[in-house]
């Protein structure tokens, strides 16, 4: 069937098809650049610790581990509790330090405060530390993610 | 054969025709007007950039851009390379004063508004180069993998989560995953010494081209009045004073490089707490005052993203300035050259007040 109008012209079809294709042809190249250039980044589920590396700790202490690339703080209560903590500030992402004596994180960056139980207290921050389950299975410590069951 | 120089050049003129350019330049007009000296600050920042390409090429015969070895491989730069202290700090001066003229390079062109028409593309291309030379400087201070450079690192590449949709995302792209590491170090010496330096080169290109291209400005008053601005010409007479220009400049950043060398702490560790006195380089002592006297909360938003989407709103303000201010005669213009002094003023103040 021949149409008396025609909505564009063969030169616009054929440009539409060829700038189609090479869009399309294009993307297949892109998108294996793109995939490689962001590297696939998983936070750790749990890590297991020697809980008898930590037995020992005084209470109001706290002690550093390696959870994934950051810096997990366990903290000892004085009732003899855990409390662990991603050891990262909220605000930007600097490595907090735990000051025993005043009983707060600090973070040096900004000026970042926290009190005992990870809460912001000052400066910047705008989100508490973020909290990780402690669990005791002797021999080992078991630091969970929240939402891991 | 004794006249052997006039006949190769010519030979060779034949062949590549460079005598247009070589002509070119001596009839290329400077103009001599109250802001002339202003002139002087672009052939000031080639000569610093020349200088980062000749002492970053000698840097990267010894540098090693691995989380093991970084640090250890500045120390024996600056402690067992022949004269290589004096090459790092010859680099990490050069970048201070690359940055200082490229700052004032754009405030004396945004107060004498010589981006105005025809010279849009112009502007806007020199904006790149400062946004190419301050990543050239972020990247670099992470090179010596030391405990400040850590964690100011850590904060730069955390300052883009704040921006909404995409900002994660950009993180993850400079962090090359979720957090600072040596993946990271070896990220940003790519970006360093091989992605920026093609970027730059091509950006400068254009940027030089349509100077040539355009010829110089002249100062805003006298274009309304049709004056005729005296001049003189680019080659010999322009050249000879930037090379005397060249030599003062040249004088104080050796004097500054040999008195005070860059420090190198101890390796950086991605486990201990962030040290006190984290700070970036200078020349974003401002921008990270204003991110510090944020709160933490505006109206239920974070405050950083309120001040990161600002800033964002600046750079976008300051890219099509020249577009913006296009009647630069009117009250519009006059409060554009005033912000451009709050600019300075602001700078200034953030900068001396954030180490206080």
């Amino acid at each position: 069937m021949k149409l008396k109008h025609s909505l564009f012209t063969r030169r616009q079809f054929l440009n539409g098809l060829f700038g189609g294709w090479t869009t399309a042809l294009l993307a297949t190249f892109i998108y294996p650049v793109v995939k490689f250039i962001f590297p696939p980044y998983r936070e750790p589920d749990e890590v297991i610790l020697l809980f008898s590396d930590f037995e020992g700790m005084a209470p109001g202490s706290v002690k550093s581990f390696p959870w994934g690339s950051k810096p997990g703080i366990l903290k000892k209560n004085d009732d003899g509790t855990y409390l662990a903590f991603v050891g990262v500030c909220t605000h930007l992402d600097c490595n907090v330090a735990y000051l025993p004596e005043q009983k707060k994180f600090f973070c040096a960056c900004h000026d970042g405060w926290y009190d005992e139980y990870g809460t912001n207290t000052g400066g910047p921050p705008p989100h508490p530390l973020r909290r990780l389950v402690v669990e005791i299975a002797a021999p080992d410590l078991i630091i969970k993610r929240e939402d891991v069951e | 054969m004794k006249n052997w120089p006039k006949a190769l050049s010519t030979w060779l003129d034949d062949r590549f025709g460079l005598s247009a350019i070589t002509q070119f330049l001596k009839e290329k007009p400077v103009p001599q007007h109250k802001h002339s000296i202003w002139l002087y600050t672009g052939s000031a920042i080639l000569l610093f950039f020349v200088i980062q390409v000749v002492t970053g090429f000698m840097l990267i015969l010894y540098y090693k851009p691995t989380l093991d070895a970084a640090n250890a491989s500045v120390a024996r730069i600056m402690t067992e390379v022949p004269l290589g202290w004096i090459i790092r700090s010859v680099h990490s001066w050069s970048s201070t004063f690359m940055i200082a003229f490229v700052f004032i390079h754009l405030i004396s062109i945004w107060l004498t508004k010589s981006y105005r028409k025809p010279r849009e593309i112009t502007w806007m291309s020199g904006v790149f180069l400062l946004a190419c030379s301050l990543v050239f400087g972020f990247t670099g201070y992470l090179l010596p993998w030391d405990d400040l450079s850590l964690s100011a690192t850590k904060v730069g590449t955390d300052i883009p989560r704040s921006i909404p949709v995409v900002g994660a995302w950009v993180t993850t792209l400079l962090r090359g995953g979720g957090d600072v590491t040596g993946d990271t170090l070896t990220r940003f010496f790519g970006i360093h010494v091989c992605i920026l330096p093609i970027f730059i080169f091509l950006l400068l290109a254009i940027h030089v081209y349509l100077i040539q291209k355009k010829g110089m400005s002249i100062p805003l008053d006298a274009e309304t009045r049709n004056e005729d601005v005296p001049t003189i010409p680019f080659w010999p007479n322009f050249v000879y004073r930037e090379m005397v220009v060249w030599l003062v400049l040249v004088g104080i950043l050796f004097s500054m490089a040999i008195v005070f060398p860059p420090s190198l702490d101890k390796q950086a560790d991605l486990m201990a707490a962030a040290p006190e006195g984290v700070k970036p380089e200078w020349y974003f002592l401002f921008l990270f005052q204003t991110l510090k006297i944020f709160p933490a909360k505006i109206l239920f938003v974070n405050g950083d993203t309120v001040a990161v989407l600002l800033m964002l709103m600046a750079g976008l303000f300051i890219f099509f300035l020249p577009v913006i201010d296009n009647k630069p005669t009117e009250w519009k213009g006059k409060i554009i050259t005033a912000l451009g002094y709050v600019l300075v003023v602001y700078v200034l103040i953030f900068s001396v007040w954030s180490p206080l």
